[in-house]
């Protein structure tokens, strides 16, 4: 299958189109933290390798075609890192054959070149995945600050592989008319590869042009949560190399992008995706560095967010399931139906089920807080497309989807390394509080409104949906509210702490609790929140102690919780304002 | 999942253990049915052992409570981890079977 206008077809060589006589053989993965795609080009002259990856296995087919290449007559090879992270060159320590300089010459940017050589483990990023490396050689430093280049002359050069090429650096324009500079490689008397500095993702990252394909590494992924801010990312470098390639990717000269992960995109594709990371990373100003500490604090508030984010569609899911259940008996098994398809509980279940496993994997020390952190994020993007949150709001406590969401936003933006906004306001707690209680002790229907609507089909199914499927949460629980002095003024973040009480008073609840006291008191410089819940079973000493801590310090306060005697006592402390 | 099943005082006790979840629910309500088959409607399902349980777990939980409707049916549940039994009040499901803290209590209200 040719290639060109059509994409590429994985292990198979195939023509390049615009580089007559050149072949490709792509080795594509699905995107992952462990290896990058691997693209092999068989010219005339030299066999040119661009990633070759971080796996052993993928090492030794990249050896296996490469010497079934090399039968018919050697050919040196070249290898070709977008730059030096380890899922894009592991493969070199794992297999000899690669790195070997009497047959292959290794081609970097100089920055990656330097860490190459040193064994860096940050700029690799190694030590965000736990690995240790070995320094490797490299034979070609691209974009050398002592290559001895001058723009606009070429230079030939010969390397122990038997590689013969000739470099020649020259200038190139910015979509914002920014000049930059290019380095076009051509080897014996044959084909060009032009190669760009784009950094952003890492200082040393490179894109390379070969006929009408265009190679970006892991460009199309720099704004990404989780990996923008990785050590050596850069905001303002990734927003220019986006410019460099606009006028290439904008012009009539390439027909297919291959990224470093993931599958081959059409130009047109590629065109759009490019200006919405554009615009992506304009907005990443200030984001903290993602480095090993971070990556940490962000897997344990993975864990915290997926488990509570777990009860919480459980219990949407349940939810639904007794609506039904109660609409089956009154023979309106078409209702059941369309309850069905508003929310995948299926889908749910087992994406919580594989982050339990990757979760177990992760506490023996299998994966990395990084791997964690991802997964965490890629199990929350799919969880948001399997609900209808709209319909499900209007039948199932909203506050519920709404606590869902908003924890998920945070988690995100926690990854993507923003700390969750907060807005913290002067207000009276006891009336927050007062109204909390009232919204949980009463129907959301009344037997007022259930009459007004038996006029209209659909309202009155939309009204006695609603009564059933969000029953008041105090319906059998005597709840008491004491608050001396009603003036108590506190700063306080009023949706984070209507979120917080509503999680500690279905946890009160939930956990058995026949009677509910809550007082609201001035302690020194604090107002104290205090909710206790008598009768309630002992509970667990679980994740969502750190979940509530969390919690509580983005409503502006700090959080106690206790246990004795069958009663539980949850604690709120805010900052008395002014 | 292991799941013991014994009988007490005319209950058929069925006892799991682990997560209720994706993998596990279809042979809760497999064993459950098989119960119900042999004519064994008086059903305590101890959730002493059960870490955990997924909306696949209250499906299965639901249903059950659909087949022992008749009158002389008995369908309860006990022991629940604090967890386990937040999920299943605030999904409303405590208004359709009971709840009980131990079997011994569960048997004495049949």
């Amino acid at each position: 299958m040719p290639a060109g206008k059509e994409l590429l077809v994985p292990l198979v060589w195939q023509p390049v189109l615009g580089a007559r006589g050149a072949e490709i053989y792509p080795i594509i993965r699905k995107i992952d933290t462990v290896s990058s795609n691997s693209y092999l080009i068989r010219t005339g002259h030299a066999l040119l390798l661009i990633d070759p990856g971080g796996l052993a296995e993928q090492a030794d087919h990249l050896a296996a075609v490469i010497a079934e290449c090399r039968k018919e007559r050697y050919l040196p090879l070249i290898v070709f890192l977008t730059h030096a992270h380890v899922d894009h060159f592991l493969a070199l320590l794992h297999c000899p054959a690669l790195s070997d300089p009497a047959t292959s010459t290794i081609a970097v940017h100089e920055n990656g070149a330097i860490a190459l050589e040193r064994g860096d483990r940050n700029v690799t990023q190694s030590a965000i995945l736990g690995m240790e490396i070995a320094g490797i050689e490299i034979g070609l430093r691209l974009f050398s600050y002592a290559g001895g280049l001058t723009p606009g002359v070429p230079v030939r050069r010969t390397f122990p592989s038997g590689a013969r090429i000739s470099i020649l650096r020259d200038m190139v324009c910015t979509a914002s008319g920014v000049p930059t500079q290019r380095e076009r490689l051509t080897f014996g008397s044959g084909k060009v590869l032009e190669i760009y500095h784009t950094p952003g993702h890492s200082p040393d990252s490179i894109c390379l042009r070969f006929g009408r394909i265009l190679f970006i590494g892991d460009l199309l992924f720099a704004a990404n949560p989780g990996v923008a801010g990785l050590c050596g990312w850069s905001q303002d470098s990734l927003v220019d190399s986006i410019d460099t390639l606009t006028p290439l990717i904008d012009g009539n000269e390439i027909d297919v992008i291959c990224p470093g992960h993931g599958r081959v995109i059409a130009i047109g594709t590629g065109r759009t995706m490019l200006r919405s990371i554009r615009k992506d990373a304009v907005a990443l100003r200030d984001i903290q560095e993602l480095n090993t500490e971070r990556s940490q604090t962000t897997a344990v508030f993975a864990e915290e967010c997926l488990s509570h984010v777990s009860e919480l569609f459980t219990i949407m899911a349940g939810r639904l399931y007794y609506v039904s259940y109660v609409i089956e008996e009154l023979g309106e098994t078409d209702l059941v139906e369309h309850l069905a398809t508003l929310i995948k509980s299926d889908t749910i279940d087992t994406l919580l089920d594989e982050f339990s496993a990757f979760s177990e994997d992760y506490r023996s020390g299998k994966q990395q807080p990084i791997h964690l952190a991802l997964k965490a994020a890629q199990v929350i993007a799919k969880i948001e497309r399997s609900f209808d949150a709209a319909a499900l709001g209007r039948i199932i406590d909203p506050s519920l989807i709404s606590r869902a969401s908003r924890l998920i936003a945070d988690y995100t933006t926690t990854l993507r390394g923003f700390s969750p906004p907060t807005e913290r306001q002067s207000l009276a707690i006891a009336p927050l509080v007062a109204n909390l209680i009232r919204r949980n002790s009463a129907r959301v229907c009344s037997d007022e409104e259930i009459l007004a609507s038996t006029d209209d089909d659909d309202e009155f199914v939309q009204v006695l949906l609603a009564r059933i499927g969000t029953p008041p949460l105090f319906l059998d629980i005597e709840v008491t509210f004491d608050c001396p002095d009603e003036s108590l003024v506190a700063l306080v973040d009023p949706d984070r702490f209507c979120d917080l009480v509503t999680d500690l008073f279905e946890d009160l609840v939930g956990t058995g609790a026949e009677q509910i006291r809550v007082t609201v008191q001035q302690s020194g410089s604090g107002v104290v929140i205090s909710l206790d819940g008598i009768g309630c079973i002992k509970p667990p000493m679980s994740q969502d102690s750190g979940f509530l801590h969390r919690s509580c310090h983005c409503a502006g306060g700090a959080f106690t919780s206790g246990y004795s005697d069958t009663t539980r006592r949850f604690g709120i402390t805010l900052e008395l304002a002014q | 999942m292991e799941i013991t099943t014994t009988t007490h005082d005319g209950a058929t006790v069925l006892a799991p253990t682990g997560r209720v979840d994706t993998t596990t629910a279809g042979e809760l309500e497999l064993a459950i049915n098989q119960q119900i088959e042999q004519g064994n409607r008086n059903i305590l399902i101890n959730f002493t052992g059960v870490t955990y349980i997924s909306s696949g777990g209250l499906r299965v939980l639901l249903a059950t409570a659909k087949k022992l409707r008749k009158d002389g049916d008995h369908y309860a549940l006990c022991c629940l981890s604090a967890e386990v039994h937040k999920v299943l009040k605030l999904a409303g499901f405590t208004t359709i079977f009971s709840i009980y803290p131990s079997e011994g209590e569960a048997i004495a209200r049949w």
